[in-house]
Protein backbone atom coordinates (compact mmCIF):
# COMPACT_ATOMS: atom_id res chain seq x y z
CA UNK A 1 0.00 0.00 0.00
CA UNK A 2 1.31 3.45 -0.58
CA UNK A 3 1.82 6.33 1.78
CA UNK A 4 -0.85 8.09 0.12
CA UNK A 5 -3.45 5.03 0.40
CA UNK A 6 -1.85 5.15 4.08
CA UNK A 7 -3.12 8.47 4.92
CA UNK A 8 -6.64 8.03 3.54
CA UNK A 9 -7.26 4.82 5.25
CA UNK A 10 -5.49 7.15 8.49
CA UNK A 11 -8.34 9.89 8.29
CA UNK A 12 -11.02 7.18 7.66
CA UNK A 13 -9.32 5.79 10.95
CA UNK A 14 -9.13 8.80 12.49
CA UNK A 15 -12.73 9.92 11.57
CA UNK A 16 -14.47 6.57 12.49
CA UNK A 17 -12.79 7.38 16.13
CA UNK A 18 -14.07 10.85 16.78
CA UNK A 19 -17.54 9.30 15.71
CA UNK A 20 -17.31 6.65 18.20
CA UNK A 21 -16.51 8.83 20.89
CA UNK A 22 -19.41 11.38 19.71
CA UNK A 23 -21.97 8.62 20.13
CA UNK A 24 -20.07 7.56 23.18
CA UNK A 25 -21.00 11.13 24.75
CA UNK A 26 -24.49 11.13 23.16
CA UNK A 27 -25.08 7.98 25.00
CA UNK A 28 -23.37 8.88 28.30
CA UNK A 29 -25.35 12.11 28.54
CA UNK A 30 -29.28 10.44 28.18
CA UNK A 31 -28.02 8.53 31.09
CA UNK A 32 -27.45 11.36 33.24
CA UNK A 33 -31.25 11.52 34.46
CA UNK A 34 -30.16 13.74 37.19
CA UNK A 35 -27.05 14.63 39.32
CA UNK A 36 -26.51 13.91 43.32
CA UNK A 37 -27.66 17.27 44.20
CA UNK A 38 -30.80 17.27 41.88
CA UNK A 39 -31.23 13.93 43.69
CA UNK A 40 -30.31 14.85 47.06
CA UNK A 41 -32.18 17.41 47.29
CA UNK A 42 -35.40 16.17 46.08
CA UNK A 43 -35.01 13.86 49.09
CA UNK A 44 -35.55 16.68 51.19
CA UNK A 45 -30.94 17.29 52.09
CA UNK A 46 -30.06 20.32 52.82
CA UNK A 47 -26.60 21.69 53.20
CA UNK A 48 -24.47 21.23 56.40
CA UNK A 49 -24.41 24.46 58.46
CA UNK A 50 -21.09 25.35 59.98
CA UNK A 51 -20.52 28.25 62.92
CA UNK A 52 -17.91 30.39 62.20
CA UNK A 53 -15.74 28.63 64.84
CA UNK A 54 -16.62 24.89 64.50
CA UNK A 55 -13.74 24.31 62.05
CA UNK A 56 -10.46 26.04 63.59
CA UNK A 57 -7.06 25.96 62.68
CA UNK A 58 -5.39 24.04 65.38
CA UNK A 59 -1.68 24.08 64.57
CA UNK A 60 0.40 25.38 62.11
CA UNK A 61 3.60 23.95 61.38
CA UNK A 62 6.58 26.08 60.62
CA UNK A 63 9.85 25.09 59.87
CA UNK A 64 10.19 25.03 55.87
CA UNK A 65 11.98 28.05 54.03
CA UNK A 66 10.34 27.31 51.08
CA UNK A 67 6.64 26.45 49.16
CA UNK A 68 5.19 23.40 50.63
CA UNK A 69 4.15 20.94 47.37
CA UNK A 70 3.08 17.61 49.41
CA UNK A 71 2.27 16.09 52.40
CA UNK A 72 0.61 12.73 53.51
CA UNK A 73 -0.43 11.32 56.60
CA UNK A 74 0.80 8.45 58.30
CA UNK A 75 -2.20 5.28 58.71
CA UNK A 76 -1.59 5.09 62.66
CA UNK A 77 -3.26 9.28 62.65
CA UNK A 78 -1.09 11.95 64.15
CA UNK A 79 2.42 11.95 62.01
CA UNK A 80 2.57 13.82 58.32
CA UNK A 81 5.31 14.30 55.98
CA UNK A 82 5.53 17.01 54.17
CA UNK A 83 7.65 18.20 50.98
CA UNK A 84 8.90 21.48 49.75
CA UNK A 85 11.07 23.89 47.27
CA UNK A 86 13.16 24.15 49.87
CA UNK A 87 14.61 20.80 49.07
CA UNK A 88 13.52 18.94 51.87
CA UNK A 89 11.19 16.68 53.87
CA UNK A 90 10.22 17.07 57.26
CA UNK A 91 8.39 14.30 59.23
CA UNK A 92 6.33 16.33 62.04
CA UNK A 93 4.08 14.81 64.81
CA UNK A 94 0.56 16.73 64.16
CA UNK A 95 0.15 16.61 67.51
CA UNK A 96 2.97 18.32 68.99
CA UNK A 97 3.64 20.40 66.42
CA UNK A 98 7.12 18.98 66.84
CA UNK A 99 9.78 18.05 63.66
CA UNK A 100 11.06 14.55 64.05
CA UNK A 101 12.92 14.26 60.95
CA UNK A 102 14.03 16.36 58.44
CA UNK A 103 15.50 15.15 55.12
CA UNK A 104 17.56 17.17 52.95
CA UNK A 105 17.32 15.49 49.26
CA UNK A 106 19.86 15.03 46.64
CA UNK A 107 17.38 16.67 44.05
CA UNK A 108 15.84 19.70 45.25
CA UNK A 109 13.24 20.08 42.88
CA UNK A 110 10.82 17.63 44.67
CA UNK A 111 7.06 17.43 43.81
CA UNK A 112 5.47 14.43 45.78
CA UNK A 113 6.25 12.56 49.12
CA UNK A 114 4.53 9.85 50.56
CA UNK A 115 4.57 7.54 54.03
CA UNK A 116 4.58 4.00 53.67
CA UNK A 117 2.13 2.05 55.37
CA UNK A 118 4.39 0.98 58.49
CA UNK A 119 4.86 4.77 58.84
CA UNK A 120 8.66 3.97 59.11
CA UNK A 121 9.43 5.02 55.44
CA UNK A 122 8.26 8.09 53.25
CA UNK A 123 9.65 8.54 49.66
CA UNK A 124 9.54 11.28 47.75
CA UNK A 125 9.82 12.12 43.72
CA UNK A 126 10.20 15.22 41.17
CA UNK A 127 12.24 16.49 38.58
CA UNK A 128 15.19 14.00 38.97
CA UNK A 129 12.71 11.78 37.82
CA UNK A 130 13.34 9.50 40.23
CA UNK A 131 11.42 8.11 43.24
CA UNK A 132 13.76 7.92 46.78
CA UNK A 133 12.71 5.75 49.50
CA UNK A 134 14.27 6.96 53.07
CA UNK A 135 13.63 4.23 55.56
CA UNK A 136 13.43 7.12 58.84
CA UNK A 137 14.68 4.83 61.48
CA UNK A 138 18.48 4.68 59.59
CA UNK A 139 21.51 6.05 61.11
CA UNK A 140 22.37 9.32 59.79
CA UNK A 141 25.35 10.21 57.93
CA UNK A 142 28.44 12.21 58.50
CA UNK A 143 26.27 15.38 57.90
CA UNK A 144 23.44 14.34 59.34
CA UNK A 145 21.63 13.36 56.64
CA UNK A 146 19.05 10.32 56.36
CA UNK A 147 20.70 8.19 53.38
CA UNK A 148 18.82 6.71 50.63
CA UNK A 149 18.09 3.14 50.74
CA UNK A 150 16.24 2.80 47.60
CA UNK A 151 16.29 4.63 44.23
CA UNK A 152 13.37 3.67 41.63
CA UNK A 153 14.33 4.87 38.64
CA UNK A 154 12.86 4.37 34.49
CA UNK A 155 10.60 7.39 34.26
CA UNK A 156 11.58 9.44 31.49
CA UNK A 157 9.67 12.21 33.01
CA UNK A 158 9.29 14.14 36.42
CA UNK A 159 7.68 12.08 39.19
CA UNK A 160 4.54 14.31 40.04
CA UNK A 161 2.76 11.65 42.50
CA UNK A 162 3.65 8.87 44.27
CA UNK A 163 1.26 6.61 46.74
CA UNK A 164 2.29 3.04 49.00
CA UNK A 165 -0.12 0.75 47.83
CA UNK A 166 -1.98 0.65 51.38
CA UNK A 167 -2.22 -3.32 52.23
CA UNK A 168 1.48 -3.67 50.77
CA UNK A 169 4.51 -2.51 52.60
CA UNK A 170 7.00 -3.13 49.69
CA UNK A 171 4.41 -1.66 46.38
CA UNK A 172 4.27 2.13 45.36
CA UNK A 173 2.33 3.70 42.33
CA UNK A 174 4.11 6.67 40.84
CA UNK A 175 2.44 9.15 37.98
CA UNK A 176 5.14 11.54 35.96
CA UNK A 177 5.07 13.83 33.39
CA UNK A 178 6.19 11.13 30.72
CA UNK A 179 2.80 10.25 30.55
CA UNK A 180 2.93 7.02 32.63
CA UNK A 181 2.18 5.77 36.23
CA UNK A 182 4.41 2.63 37.49
CA UNK A 183 3.96 0.16 39.89
CA UNK A 184 7.19 -0.38 42.07
CA UNK A 185 8.75 -3.33 43.97
CA UNK A 186 10.61 -1.02 46.92
CA UNK A 187 12.36 -3.89 48.03
CA UNK A 188 14.39 -4.73 44.59
CA UNK A 189 14.12 -1.19 42.71
CA UNK A 190 12.15 -3.36 40.07
CA UNK A 191 9.06 -1.58 37.88
CA UNK A 192 6.52 -4.26 37.92
CA UNK A 193 4.10 -2.99 35.51
CA UNK A 194 3.90 0.55 33.30
CA UNK A 195 0.62 1.50 33.10
CA UNK A 196 0.28 3.95 29.68
CA UNK A 197 3.24 4.96 27.28
CA UNK A 198 3.32 2.41 24.27
CA UNK A 199 0.44 0.88 25.49
CA UNK A 200 -3.23 2.23 23.65
CA UNK A 201 -5.58 3.72 26.64
CA UNK A 202 -3.18 5.28 28.30
CA UNK A 203 -2.63 9.03 28.96
CA UNK A 204 -1.66 11.26 25.72
CA UNK A 205 -0.27 13.92 28.58
CA UNK A 206 1.44 14.61 31.81
CA UNK A 207 0.02 12.35 34.87
CA UNK A 208 -0.27 14.90 37.73
CA UNK A 209 -1.92 12.90 40.49
CA UNK A 210 -2.27 8.96 41.69
CA UNK A 211 -4.92 7.61 44.33
CA UNK A 212 -5.23 4.18 44.91
CA UNK A 213 -8.56 2.77 45.86
CA UNK A 214 -8.32 2.27 49.38
CA UNK A 215 -11.22 -0.51 49.52
CA UNK A 216 -9.28 -2.41 46.61
CA UNK A 217 -6.17 -1.31 46.22
CA UNK A 218 -5.75 -3.89 43.10
CA UNK A 219 -7.03 -0.64 41.50
CA UNK A 220 -5.99 2.81 41.29
CA UNK A 221 -7.06 6.04 39.66
CA UNK A 222 -4.92 8.57 37.63
CA UNK A 223 -5.23 12.26 36.46
CA UNK A 224 -3.67 13.84 33.95
CA UNK A 225 -2.97 17.29 31.86
CA UNK A 226 -4.71 15.40 28.68
CA UNK A 227 -8.18 16.77 30.76
CA UNK A 228 -9.04 13.11 31.95
CA UNK A 229 -8.64 10.21 34.66
CA UNK A 230 -8.44 7.01 34.10
CA UNK A 231 -9.00 3.79 36.06
CA UNK A 232 -6.38 1.19 36.08
CA UNK A 233 -6.22 -2.66 37.47
CA UNK A 234 -2.68 -3.57 38.74
CA UNK A 235 -3.18 -6.91 37.42
CA UNK A 236 -3.64 -5.55 33.96
CA UNK A 237 -1.32 -2.77 32.88
CA UNK A 238 -2.03 -3.43 29.01
CA UNK A 239 -4.57 -1.13 28.98
CA UNK A 240 -6.82 1.30 31.04
CA UNK A 241 -10.19 0.05 32.58
CA UNK A 242 -12.07 2.86 32.26
CA UNK A 243 -11.27 6.77 30.77
CA UNK A 244 -13.46 9.29 32.75
CA UNK A 245 -14.17 12.66 30.32
CA UNK A 246 -15.39 15.84 31.12
CA UNK A 247 -13.24 18.22 32.20
CA UNK A 248 -12.26 21.25 30.19
CA UNK A 249 -8.43 21.44 31.86
CA UNK A 250 -5.75 19.16 33.43
CA UNK A 251 -7.01 17.15 35.73
CA UNK A 252 -3.96 18.08 38.45
CA UNK A 253 -5.67 15.91 41.53
CA UNK A 254 -7.56 12.77 41.90
CA UNK A 255 -8.98 11.06 45.17
CA UNK A 256 -10.76 8.24 45.48
CA UNK A 257 -14.05 8.53 47.83
CA UNK A 258 -14.33 6.76 51.43
CA UNK A 259 -16.73 4.00 50.18
CA UNK A 260 -14.36 3.02 47.11
CA UNK A 261 -16.92 3.54 44.63
CA UNK A 262 -16.70 6.59 43.05
CA UNK A 263 -13.76 9.21 42.60
CA UNK A 264 -13.13 12.77 42.55
CA UNK A 265 -11.08 15.22 40.67
CA UNK A 266 -10.03 18.49 40.66
CA UNK A 267 -9.18 20.51 37.55
CA UNK A 268 -7.47 23.57 35.74
CA UNK A 269 -11.06 24.50 34.24
CA UNK A 270 -11.71 25.64 37.96
CA UNK A 271 -14.25 22.71 38.85
CA UNK A 272 -14.31 19.69 40.93
CA UNK A 273 -16.53 16.63 39.75
CA UNK A 274 -17.23 13.06 40.73
CA UNK A 275 -17.03 10.09 39.01
CA UNK A 276 -18.79 6.31 39.81
CA UNK A 277 -16.24 4.24 39.14
CA UNK A 278 -18.20 1.31 38.09
CA UNK A 279 -19.99 2.72 35.45
CA UNK A 280 -17.99 5.62 34.57
CA UNK A 281 -20.71 8.51 35.17
CA UNK A 282 -19.98 12.00 36.10
CA UNK A 283 -22.17 11.79 39.07
CA UNK A 284 -21.66 15.87 39.78
CA UNK A 285 -19.89 18.95 39.07
CA UNK A 286 -18.62 21.16 41.55
CA UNK A 287 -18.29 24.30 40.37
CA UNK A 288 -18.40 27.91 41.44
CA UNK A 289 -19.92 31.16 39.37
CA UNK A 290 -17.56 32.99 37.44
CA UNK A 291 -17.30 36.79 39.38
CA UNK A 292 -18.28 39.64 37.43
CA UNK A 293 -15.31 40.99 36.08
CA UNK A 294 -14.89 37.88 34.30
CA UNK A 295 -11.20 37.31 35.75
CA UNK A 296 -9.32 34.36 35.39
CA UNK A 297 -11.24 31.28 37.15
CA UNK A 298 -9.34 30.41 39.99
CA UNK A 299 -7.66 26.81 39.44
CA UNK A 300 -8.44 23.38 41.70
CA UNK A 301 -4.98 22.41 42.86
CA UNK A 302 -5.48 19.62 45.35
CA UNK A 303 -8.99 17.75 46.80
CA UNK A 304 -9.32 15.55 49.67
CA UNK A 305 -12.94 13.91 51.21
CA UNK A 306 -13.81 14.38 54.96
CA UNK A 307 -14.31 10.28 56.18
CA UNK A 308 -17.57 9.77 55.56
CA UNK A 309 -17.26 11.84 52.18
CA UNK A 310 -19.99 14.49 52.65
CA UNK A 311 -17.37 17.01 52.57
CA UNK A 312 -14.71 17.42 49.99
CA UNK A 313 -11.97 20.12 50.56
CA UNK A 314 -10.95 21.48 47.20
CA UNK A 315 -7.57 23.92 47.68
CA UNK A 316 -7.75 26.65 44.74
CA UNK A 317 -4.92 28.67 43.20
CA UNK A 318 -6.12 32.02 44.47
CA UNK A 319 -5.34 30.71 48.30
CA UNK A 320 -9.27 29.46 48.72
CA UNK A 321 -9.82 26.28 50.51
CA UNK A 322 -13.49 25.55 49.76
CA UNK A 323 -15.71 23.30 51.87
CA UNK A 324 -18.49 21.66 49.67
CA UNK A 325 -21.00 19.74 50.61
CA UNK A 326 -20.66 16.80 48.41
CA UNK A 327 -24.46 15.85 48.11
CA UNK A 328 -26.22 19.11 47.38
CA UNK A 329 -23.19 20.92 46.11
CA UNK A 330 -22.88 23.68 47.92
CA UNK A 331 -19.74 25.06 49.42
CA UNK A 332 -20.48 25.36 52.76
CA UNK A 333 -17.30 27.25 53.76
CA UNK A 334 -13.98 28.75 52.86
CA UNK A 335 -10.56 27.78 54.87
CA UNK A 336 -8.71 30.22 52.83
CA UNK A 337 -10.48 32.91 54.39
CA UNK A 338 -11.17 32.07 58.63
CA UNK A 339 -9.13 33.59 61.03
CA UNK A 340 -5.60 31.75 61.03
CA UNK A 341 -5.82 30.91 57.80
CA UNK A 342 -2.90 30.30 55.14
CA UNK A 343 -1.07 33.67 53.48
CA UNK A 344 -1.02 31.82 50.11
CA UNK A 345 -1.88 28.82 47.55
CA UNK A 346 -3.63 26.20 49.22
CA UNK A 347 -0.78 23.50 47.22
CA UNK A 348 -1.27 20.07 48.76
CA UNK A 349 -4.71 18.70 51.33
CA UNK A 350 -5.13 15.36 53.45
CA UNK A 351 -7.14 13.70 56.16
CA UNK A 352 -5.68 12.29 59.27
CA UNK A 353 -6.53 8.40 58.90
CA UNK A 354 -9.37 8.90 61.38
CA UNK A 355 -11.25 11.74 59.30
CA UNK A 356 -10.58 13.96 62.88
CA UNK A 357 -8.50 16.45 61.14
CA UNK A 358 -7.43 17.73 57.71
CA UNK A 359 -3.88 19.12 56.99
CA UNK A 360 -3.23 21.83 54.33
CA UNK A 361 0.13 22.88 52.98
CA UNK A 362 0.47 26.02 51.42
CA UNK A 363 3.03 28.23 48.87
CA UNK A 364 3.37 30.23 51.76
CA UNK A 365 5.49 27.48 53.74
CA UNK A 366 3.14 26.62 56.67
CA UNK A 367 1.64 23.39 57.04
CA UNK A 368 -2.01 23.82 58.91
CA UNK A 369 -4.35 21.29 60.88
CA UNK A 370 -8.15 22.05 60.89
CA UNK A 371 -10.30 20.33 63.42
CA UNK A 372 -13.79 20.55 64.49
CA UNK A 373 -13.86 22.92 67.66
CA UNK A 374 -17.67 23.26 67.74
CA UNK A 375 -20.45 21.62 69.40
CA UNK A 376 -20.70 17.74 67.90
CA UNK A 377 -24.26 16.27 68.09
CA UNK A 378 -24.00 12.35 67.18
CA UNK A 379 -27.36 10.92 66.66
CA UNK B 1 21.27 22.35 -15.15
CA UNK B 2 22.75 23.54 -12.49
CA UNK B 3 20.88 25.72 -9.97
CA UNK B 4 22.62 27.46 -7.34
CA UNK B 5 25.57 25.17 -7.57
CA UNK B 6 23.74 21.98 -6.80
CA UNK B 7 23.19 19.37 -8.93
CA UNK B 8 19.96 19.40 -10.62
CA UNK B 9 19.16 15.66 -10.69
CA UNK B 10 20.19 15.67 -6.76
CA UNK B 11 17.00 18.48 -6.21
CA UNK B 12 14.54 15.33 -6.05
CA UNK B 13 10.95 15.99 -4.37
CA UNK B 14 10.95 12.45 -3.93
CA UNK B 15 12.07 11.32 -0.25
CA UNK B 16 14.88 8.75 -0.61
CA UNK B 17 13.29 5.15 -0.19
CA UNK B 18 14.63 4.88 3.83
CA UNK B 19 12.36 7.79 4.95
CA UNK B 20 9.66 6.79 2.64
CA UNK B 21 9.54 3.52 4.70
CA UNK B 22 9.72 4.72 8.13
CA UNK B 23 6.73 7.07 7.08
CA UNK B 24 5.05 4.03 6.41
CA UNK B 25 6.07 2.40 9.57
CA UNK B 26 4.99 5.70 11.41
CA UNK B 27 1.47 5.92 9.62
CA UNK B 28 0.98 1.73 10.14
CA UNK B 29 1.75 1.92 13.72
CA UNK B 30 -0.75 4.75 14.17
CA UNK B 31 -3.38 3.11 12.31
CA UNK B 32 -2.84 -0.67 14.72
CA UNK B 33 -3.19 2.67 17.84
CA UNK B 34 -6.32 3.62 15.82
CA UNK B 35 -8.09 0.50 15.40
CA UNK B 36 -7.19 -0.57 18.96
CA UNK B 37 -8.92 2.70 19.97
CA UNK B 38 -11.65 1.78 18.09
CA UNK B 39 -12.66 -1.41 19.52
CA UNK B 40 -12.44 -0.04 22.82
CA UNK B 41 -14.99 2.32 22.22
CA UNK B 42 -16.90 0.11 20.58
CA UNK B 43 -16.55 -2.47 24.08
CA UNK B 44 -17.76 0.69 25.97
CA UNK B 45 -20.72 1.61 23.87
CA UNK B 46 -21.98 -2.15 24.51
CA UNK B 47 -21.14 -1.93 28.23
CA UNK B 48 -23.37 1.39 28.25
CA UNK B 49 -25.92 -0.33 26.66
CA UNK B 50 -26.46 -2.32 29.76
CA UNK B 51 -25.50 0.45 32.53
CA UNK B 52 -28.28 1.75 34.71
CA UNK B 53 -28.79 5.65 34.82
CA UNK B 54 -27.15 7.93 37.07
CA UNK B 55 -29.76 7.72 39.69
CA UNK B 56 -30.37 4.35 39.85
CA UNK B 57 -27.10 4.32 42.58
CA UNK B 58 -27.48 7.31 44.28
CA UNK B 59 -29.74 6.14 47.22
CA UNK B 60 -27.06 3.79 48.23
CA UNK B 61 -24.42 6.50 47.79
CA UNK B 62 -26.36 8.52 50.01
CA UNK B 63 -27.02 6.07 52.60
CA UNK B 64 -23.75 5.20 53.06
CA UNK B 65 -22.67 8.83 52.96
CA UNK B 66 -25.00 9.61 55.98
CA UNK B 67 -24.64 6.83 58.17
CA UNK B 68 -21.05 7.09 58.45
CA UNK B 69 -19.45 8.59 61.77
CA UNK B 70 -17.76 11.50 60.66
CA UNK B 71 -15.79 14.00 63.18
CA UNK B 72 -15.85 16.87 60.99
CA UNK B 73 -19.60 17.62 60.66
CA UNK B 74 -21.01 19.34 63.18
CA UNK B 75 -24.31 16.69 63.31
CA UNK B 76 -23.19 12.87 62.72
CA UNK B 77 -24.06 9.35 62.85
CA UNK B 78 -22.55 7.53 66.14
CA UNK B 79 -20.38 6.10 67.27
CA UNK B 80 -18.19 9.35 68.56
CA UNK B 81 -14.62 8.25 69.53
CA UNK B 82 -13.08 10.37 72.20
CA UNK B 83 -9.65 10.64 70.20
CA UNK B 84 -11.52 13.36 67.60
CA UNK B 85 -11.01 15.56 70.14
CA UNK B 86 -7.09 14.93 71.01
CA UNK B 87 -6.51 18.48 68.58
CA UNK B 88 -7.71 20.78 71.80
CA UNK B 89 -6.69 18.48 74.80
CA UNK B 90 -3.64 19.02 76.58
CA UNK B 91 -1.64 22.67 76.31
CA UNK B 92 -1.76 23.45 72.59
CA UNK B 93 1.23 24.97 70.97
CA UNK B 94 -0.70 26.40 68.84
CA UNK B 95 2.43 27.85 66.75
CA UNK B 96 4.74 24.62 67.96
CA UNK B 97 8.27 24.01 67.10
CA UNK B 98 9.35 27.25 65.00
CA UNK B 99 13.38 26.28 64.19
CA UNK B 100 13.86 26.60 60.56
CA UNK B 101 16.11 23.50 58.95
CA UNK B 102 18.65 24.85 57.04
Amino acid sequence: MSVAELKERHIAATANVNALRERLKQRRQELLDTDVAGYAKSHGKTAIGFGSTDLVCCRTLQGHTGKVYSLDWTPERNRIVSASQDGRLIVWNALTSQKTHAIKLHCAWVMTCAFAPNGQSVACGGLDSACSIFNLNSQVDRDGNIPISRVLTGHKGYVSSCQFVPDQETRLITGSGDQTCVLWDVTTGQRISVFGGEFPSGHTADVFSVSINSSNSNMFVSGSCDATARLWDTRIASRAVRTYHGHEGDVNAVKFFPDGQRFGTGSDDGTCRLFDMRTGHQLQIYSQQLDNNDNEVPTVTSIAFSISGRLLFAGYSNGNCYVWDTLVAEVVLNLGALQNSHEGRISCLGLSADGSALCTGSWDKNLKIWAFGGHRRVI
Amino acid sequence: MQANGVEASSIDHKPPPSAEARGKHRILAELKRLDQEARFLEEELEELGRTDTVSAALQELLLRVESRPDPLLPVTNGPANPSWDRWFEGPQDLHGCKCWIL
